[in-house]
This record gives C-alpha cells, structure tokens and sequence, in this order.
C-alpha cells in the first residue's frame, strides 16, 4: 500500500489510506494459500461453533461406562449408535469434545488478542505522543516485561487464575500487549509530526482526542498482521497451559486440556483421543500464522516477529 | 567499544532489577508470605504472626524487597518449604541436565538449520524450498510436546527403535549422557523446534549475502560453488544466528519445560512443573527470573559477539 501513499500529495492521506486498503486486501487475495487459509480458519470456527447445534452430544453428565469406545464401536451399555471419533475416558464424545473445546481455544484466543491490542494501543500512543524522559521511561517498562519469559510467568499466576476463559484471556493479555505497544508507539513519533495532527493540535484538540481521534486510527494498522501471531500464540500457549494441567477447568475444556494424558492415550493405542485433537489444533495455529504472514506482505509493514 | 559495554551493562542491570521488581510483586500478591505453607494451614493466626515476625514478614513492602534483592545478589533465591531445600540447591542439582538437553538441542538444530537454510537459499523458489519452507512453518505451530508425540508414536510405539521417555534411573547428568538412545528423543524433538526458526532466518540471511558484490567475485573469478558456498557465504550468512542464539532463551527454557515434562527427565524444567503442582512460589518466581536474566544476559552477548564477529559493526 505504500506505493500510493508514498506519491499522495500532503493532505490527502484520508483518501489514500483509504485506496491503501483496497490495494492491501487485493494483494492478500492474490495469495492463494493466503485465502486457503481464511477458508480453512471461517470452516473451524463454524465447525466449533455451529456443529453442536447440529450434532448433539452430551458434554456435561459423564458416562464412564461407555468410555474409551474406539470411533464405530457400538456402546456396550444402553445401546444407541456408536461414536465416529470414539469416546474418552469419561465417555465424552470425543467429535463433540473437539467441538466445545475449539469454542474456548479459539475465544480465548480472540479474546486474548483484543485484549493485548487494546492496551498496546494505549499504552503506545501515549508513550509516542509524551515524548521525552516519560517515553523513556514507559518504553524501559516495556523492556523489563518483554525479558520475562512469557509462559513461564504465565503459568506461576495460573496457579491461583486459571479455570476460566476470561481469567485466562486476561492472564495472557496482561502479558503480551509490548509488541504491539512498541509497534504503536513507532508509528506515532512519525505520525505526530504530520500535518494533519499537528493542525488538529493547533485547533486545540487536547492529547486524549488527539491520541483517540487522530493518532490510534492512522496507527492500528501496523497491528493488523501482530493481532493474528497473538491469536495464534495465545491458542498455542492455552495448549501448554491446558496439557500441564492449568487450563480450564470442569465443565468447560480446550484443546490443551484435552492432550494432557496424550502420552497415557498412544501408549495404549487410543489414538483417537491424540491426533484428532492435536491436528486441529495444529491447523489452526499454521492457518493463523499463515494469514498473518499475508497480512504482513499485504500491508507492507516491516517488522521482525520473535 | 569499552564506554558502549560499560553503558550496555548498565542498562542490563537496570532491567535486571525491573524483573526483580515484577517478580517479587506477583511473589508478594500470590503468597504475602509461606507461613500457612510451612506450619500448615491449620496453624492458629497467632502463631503466623509470631513466624511472620520472626522471618521478617511483617517488615513494609520496601523493605522486603531490598532484602529481597540483597538476596539475590548474593544467589540465594529463596527456600523450599514443600522440598525443604533452599532453591539455589535444587538449581544446583537439576541445572547440569537441562544444560546438557538444551545445549546438545541447541547444537543438532545448529548443524541441521545451517546447511538447510543455505541449501533452501542456493535453490530458492525451487520444489524443495517450498516442501521446507511449509515444514518449517508447520513446525513453527506445533506445541512442542505435540511433536514430542509424534515422535514417540513413530520412533518408540510403531518402529520400536527407541524408548518412549527417559527411565526412572537416569538422575546424574552422566548417567544422561551415557544413555544416548533414552536421550535421542528429547533432544532431536526440542532441536527440530529451533530448526524451523533458525533455518528461516538462515534462509533470508543467505539470501541477502548471495546478492552481494564479493559472491559474484568469487564466482567470476572461477571458484567451485562449494567453496564460494562454504569458505565465504557461510561466514557472513551466520552473523545473524549469533543473535538468534542469544534470543532463543526464552524458547529454549520454554521447550525445556514441555520436553522435560513429556519424556519424564529430571530437569529444571521438571522442577518448575512439580513447583507449579505444589504451588512453590519461590521455586518458581526464582527459575523465571533466573530465565528473564538469562534473556537479558542472552541479548548482551549477542550484541556484543556481533561487533567481535563483525568487523563492520562499530559500537559506541
């Protein structure tokens, strides 16, 4: 989108940015395992989200009589049809199971995201408008926090907050707005200086209407690509947290929590409770990191992802 | 060179400092302090205070913290009172196994990201740059014990070639590396998780250092494509590996953690899990500020390893 908005005259970056983002989303829709992807990722989230109105199961009430039926097997006790992905251990429908864990994965990884997204923004643009030794100093905050491995420090404080899907999201947007604030923040020291904010200063807005109405809006772009890596490593993050045990907790489940006895399953050859799962779970997190990768061409930002 | 280290050092130890912050923060406001933990929950409040007074619990935040800090400066981070062990100990126990998993991890995903990443640059855009480019990737989104168990089902349950974790009697770091074919696992699964990023970044590295004057030289003036390949690409392509060493810390502690907590070895990532189990903060907040400063220290190395490696790089 640069190309455009390179040559756009002074004052005509509203109808540049604006021409700017059709040229992005054409150039996203030229990649064609870009597009696959998006495909991919509407198709499991209607699967999540969808298929349990159409494929009833019972999620809540155990059946440990009927457990650890291979998919087909027809159920030993009260009959009926057999389990196309089997059952686990409790006698959950293990096809049902993906379903309502898919649900949690993925809204705590949305969730997590806007969350991080949300603060980073702030938290960027002040520090980028402020300048000077408050810059500094939010900036060596930012730092300090981002040399703290992330999932270590995620799961000490899930010791005492985990279970739910909104502790978890909070927990892990608590900890993974700094790139996106140092993003923001980029943006905004070349923002400031462009005519169009300093006119708005000169006109009297004052910093929070600055920061809200001329500054955030020209500068999110630049986390665009960031908040799909932030899905995709907030998903991945709730599957270590879940499989070590931390994730949530009855009645709800995510797809982590599910491959906690992975290793128990394959040793005793209940595969159908392991790849399943753990291939889903896979595609999901490529399938975002594809899109993000495109997203990144497409809007031409540079950065570097750790 | 020397003001650029001194000022860097500085700022290295400021950030230390801010982590020790944090830490002792979240330490504070998950546990105030162990008393229930070591008299059991059932103790009288009386008899908490006493003790609180006694370990100097009741002092204010402020100056907690300072001793706190005091502490660490002098390695002492802190006791167990589920282990009844001071954590500085159980570092010292567990610490030679995971530097041996992760070092040998971090030497395999060297050998194998290296010659790829080069190979994927010489062919780019080729069949095979595609096939391992989307390996790499698919790779890159894999939780790591999830690779861990492919692994095992391919290697250990269907070929039957190897075992399917580390057993019971492998508690010495020696007795680790005398058992190669129980250690073959870890170490391959927590290497091919540094293959997928560090081939990336060889990948791209190559690429810029192919388009470069001296390449075309060197070809013009008749070397065979391995030399120019081996004797100056491979040089001047690694400078930024130097810094995804020192970056990858927090991966590699990460990794260690799942791996160790999958094959059943017995290192500090497993010490972190049964802290987490026995909500033993102090191991815990002690292991990830060892890993923050560990980050720092990473970062510091790597900057500097460039301007020696890299004559172009000048610091000041």
């Amino acid at each position: 989108m640069t190309d455009a908005e390179d040559r756009s005259p002074e004052g005509g970056e509203v109808r540049a940015i604006a021409s700017g983002w059709k040229l992005a989303a054409r150039e996203y829709l030229d990649n064609r395992l870009a597009v696959f992807a998006l495909l991919i990722l509407l198709l499991i989230v209607l699967f999540a989200f969808l298929g349990p109105v159409f494929y009833h199961t019972n999620q809540s009430l155990t059946d440990v009589l009927n457990g650890n039926l291979a998919p087909g097997a027809k159920p030993i006790f009260g009959g009926g049809a057999g389990h196309p992905l089997g059952t686990d251990e409790h006698g959950f429908d293990e096809l049902g199971r993906i379903m309502l864990g898919g649900q949690s994965s993925l809204e705590i990884g949305f969730f997590a995201a806007a969350v991080a997204i949300v603060i980073g923004t702030v938290y960027g643009a002040v520090s980028g408008l402020i300048g000077g030794f408050l810059d500094g100093l939010m900036m060596r905050v930012v730092d300090i926090l981002l040399s703290i491995p992330f999932l270590l420090v995620v799961l000490v404080l899930a010791t005492k907050y985990s279970g739910t899907i909104t502790e978890i999201s909070l927990l892990f947007g608590i900890f993974s707005w700094l790139v996106p604030a140092r993003l923001v923040r980029g943006e905004v020291l070349s923002l400031r200086t462009r005519d169009f904010v300093v006119a708005a200063h000169a006109m009297g807005a004052s910093r929070t209407r600055l920061i809200f109405r001329n500054l955030i809006p020209n500068a999110i772009s630049v986390t665009i690509d960031n908040t799909t890596f932030l899905i995709a490593d907030s998903i991945l993050s709730l599957a270590y947290l879940g499989a070590l045990g931390f994730g949530l907790t009855y009645p709800h489940t995510s797809w982590g929590d599910m491959l906690g006895n992975a290793q128990t399953y394959i040793n005793q050859g209940r595969w159908w409770l392991v790849w399943p799962v753990g291939g889903l779970l896979v595609i999901v997190v490529l399938a975002f990191n594809i899109v993000g990768d495109a997203l990144r061409d497409s809007v031409d930002v540079r950065l570097q992802r750790r | 060179m020397i003001g650029y280290i001194v000022r860097r050092l500085l700022a290295a130890v400021t950030i230390v400092i801010g982590v020790a912050l944090v830490m002792f923060a979240i330490l504070h406001y998950l546990e105030p302090s162990p008393a229930y933990a070591v008299l059991t929950t059932k103790a009288s409040p009386y008899a908490v205070k006493v003790w609180d007074q006694q370990h100097g619990y009741d002092r204010s935040e402020i100056a907690q913290f300072l001793s706190y800090l005091g502490n660490i400066a002098h390695l002492n981070f802190g006791y167990s009172y589920k282990l009844d062990q001071s954590v500085a100990a159980l570092f010292k126990e567990n610490a030679g196994r995971s530097v041996y998993l992760s070092g040998a991890a971090l030497v395999l995903s060297l050998i194998i990201a290296i010659p790829v990443g080069i190979a994927q640059a010489v062919k780019r855009n080729s069949p095979g740059d595609y096939a391992v480019t989307t390996l790499n990737f698919a790779l890159y989104s894999m939780p790591s014990f999830f690779l861990g168990l492919i692994l095992i089902q391919i290697f250990a349950l269907d070929l039957n070639v190897l075992p399917v974790g580390v057993s019971g009697s492998v508690t010495t770091t020696w007795q680790a590396i005398a058992h190669p074919k129980q250690m073959l696992l870890p170490i391959v699964t927590l290497a091919l998780l540094n293959v997928a990023s560090f081939s990336r970044y060889m990948r791209s590295s190559a690429l810029d250092e192919l388009a470069q004057d001296y390449i075309r030289l060197a070809r013009a003036k008749g070397l065979a494509e391995r030399a120019v390949l081996w004797r100056h690409l491979l040089r001047n392509a690694c400078l930024p590996i130097i810094t995804l060493i020192g970056l990858s810390i927090p991966s590699l502690l990460a990794g260690n953690l799942l791996i160790e907590w999958l094959f059943n070895y017995p290192g500090l990532g497993m010490m972190f899990f049964t802290a987490l189990s026995n909500e033993d903060y102090d191991v815990l907040l002690a292991y990830t500020l060892v890993g923050a400063i560990l980050t720092v220290i990473g970062n510091l190395l790597a900057d500097l390893a460039i301007a020696v490696a890299d004559p172009r790089v000048r610091l000041d």
